[in-house]
């Protein structure tokens, strides 16, 4: 069992460690400019200039705490829309790429099932979303110790293990989308699409009749702000995740089962 | 219990009938050819049969096992290698890491002897594999656990001549011990080198089954006649003779082409007995009797306007 994912797993520990580089970069540019932009502008001043979609899109609360700064500055941006993209599309690539580049019938011609081979493509994505959430909250933690705004220890590595469910669901799309589309090309962009239009679906319908369309959204289910402002963990958003994930991977089983390649 | 049994097997794409109920049977212990012409059906024969795409109607067992049960054909493939008409390894990687891959789900018992005989550069990454490499390496994994029964498409495409050979002797070698084998092929030479038997496909439908050496008796053999004076054409009339071509070479201007020749060729099914004595009376400069090439019976297996 699990050579497929060990396998896949070990191939993609490399571009993980890259990617958490990254993301560490991105953590660090955020931190360094939040000092000049507080003493600037001294509190939520710049907010109030801000168009109200535009916060409420960005899930802006707060500027005047590097909390607030870094929920949506490195949180939203970083962790819901660019890792989140970045797995739907890693995930969309999965079965899509074997299939497409004519590599599929050699793995199956090995006795593995497909619901097996599914599960484990997907399982090996755990390795970028548990490199990024490992390598980078050290950093994150450092950073914010050099320019004397410390952060709640707890409330980082929080803000990082619940991104680890919703992250999941993200590539749970992308995997759907693989299993879906023998295209590889088509997969990813069909991934991306949705991805990020559920995040649109959820960030612009909140506060409108219309709300409730948001809740098939993994973004509802993963909220920064709360976690670093007001440190509320969002168990149930958590168990939502974890059964969105479920369904997906269930679902992209019975699809690549059924398929013909 | 046949290896491999195609009951009915149809594989129908709307608009093309990739495979029209296919109907026979691989004995264990025979290497049997699976021929015809590049879109005649023959991979997806060979893919219905590894589970890659499921039948339309009917069905097929490999090793006892129906194509159509994932869970009992993940049980045959255990015992079965398989080598695709274009193997597909991941570019990053080298050999020894896709071995590795295939070793830690079905055993490699065989794989340096294997590594020794085809010797593909394992250190090197896929990405830098020309295509005959690519093959080697798809001939290791698809014999390193020792299966008991190969599926195998165009096999050959690819390795140079000393590469064919060696593996039509393994190929021979692995018979001897009990292996089946199933390969495609539109290279007719291999076939008749290495078949037990061979099955015809065309359209979709399977043409003809037999065993290969009946398959080159009904071949024929072609037949190049030079004679001295104009000979009647209508002396080569007879049972078992086709694709008649004639002549009349210079100097016998008397000589009508369309009812006389000096020189002609031809490819006769019949009895030589019952042709040699229509030339007793004639003083013919050469007479040469050869093979025919199995090209040319492919070819009206194909060509369709021609009985066979």
């Amino acid at each position: 069992m699990f050579e497929i994912a060990r396998y896949e797993g070990r191939n993609r520990l490399k571009g993980s460690v890259y990617l958490s580089v990254g993301m560490a970069l991105l953590a660090a540019l955020v931190i360094w400019v939040y000092p000049s932009f507080s003493d600037a502008l001294g509190g939520d001043e710049l907010l109030e200039a801000y168009p109200q979609e535009m916060l409420q899109l960005f899930r802006i609360e707060t500027m005047a705490s590097l909390e607030g700064f870094l929920a949506f500055e490195l949180y939203t941006f970083g962790w819901i829309i660019l890792l989140g993209l970045y797995l739907a599309y890693a995930a969309a690539g999965a079965i899509a790429d074997d299939v497409d580049r004519g590599r599929m019938d050699t793995l199956l011609a090995m006795p593995i099932s497909r619901a097996r081979l599914v599960a484990e493509k997907f399982a090996a994505l755990s390795v970028p979303i548990l490199v990024v959430n490992l390598l980078t909250p050290p950093a994150i933690l450092l950073g914010a110790r050099l320019i004397d705004e410390p952060l709640s220890v707890a409330d980082v590595l929080a803000a990082h293990l619940l991104s680890i469910p919703f992250l999941f669901a993200c590539a749970g799309i992308g995997l759907l989308c693989s299993v879906a589309f023998d295209r590889v090309g088509i997969a990813q962009r069909v991934a991306l699409g949705v991805t990020f239009a559920l995040f649109l679906l959820e960030s612009l319908l909140a506060g409108t009749d219309y709300e409730e369309l948001g809740a098939i959204a993994p973004m509802r289910y993963y909220d920064p702000n709360e976690i670093l402002l007001e440190s509320t963990y969002d168990l149930v958003g958590v168990v939502v995740l974890v059964a969105m994930t479920v369904v997906l991977v269930g679902v992209s089983q019975l699809v690549f089962r059924r398929s013909d390649l | 219990m046949a290896a491999i049994e195609l009951e009915g097997l149809t594989k129908d794409y709307g608009e093309v009938v990739a495979n029209d109920s296919l109907e026979f049977a691989v004995e264990r212990g025979e290497i049997f050819g699976f021929l015809g012409p590049n879109g005649a059906g023959k991979t997806t024969t060979i893919r219905m049969l590894l589970g890659f795409i499921s039948p339309t109607s009917g069905t097929a067992r490999v090793l006892g096992e129906d194509v159509r049960e994932e869970r009992s054909l993940l049980e045959a493939k255990r015992r079965i290698g398989y080598l695709s008409d274009e193997p597909g390894f991941d570019e990053q990687q080298t050999g020894t890491d896709v071995l590795d891959l295939h070793a830690s789900i079905k055993g490699d018992s065989r794989r340096e002897e294997l590594l020794e005989l085809f010797d593909p550069p394992v250190e090197r990454r896929i990405r830098e594999y020309s295509q005959g490499n690519a093959r080697k390496l798809g001939i290791v994994t698809a014999f390193m656990h020792d299966p008991d029964l190969v599926i195998l498409d165009e096999p050959t495409n690819g390795l140079d001549p000393l590469m064919r050979q060696r593996f039509a002797d393994f190929l021979r070698a692995e018979r001897q011990r009990g292996v089946t084998v199933f390969f495609s092929s539109h290279n007719l030479s291999e076939v008749r080198r290495l078949c037990d038997r061979v099955g015809i496909i065309r359209d979709g439908k399977l043409v003809t089954i037999e065993p290969v050496d009946a398959l080159l008796r009904r071949s024929g053999k072609v037949i190049r006649i030079r004679s001295a004076d104009p000979i009647p054409i209508d002396v080569l009339d007879l049972e078992g003779v086709h694709d008649l071509e004639t002549s009349v070479s210079d100097g016998h201007e008397g000589a009508d082409p369309s009812t006389a020749f000096t020189e002609c060729v031809f490819t006769f099914t019949g009895d030589i007995n019952a042709l040699l004595p229509r030339l007793a009376d004639d003083e013919l400069i050469d007479l040469a009797i050869e093979e025919a090439p199995l090209e040319d019976v492919f070819m009206r297996f194909y060509g369709g306007e021609d009985d066979v």
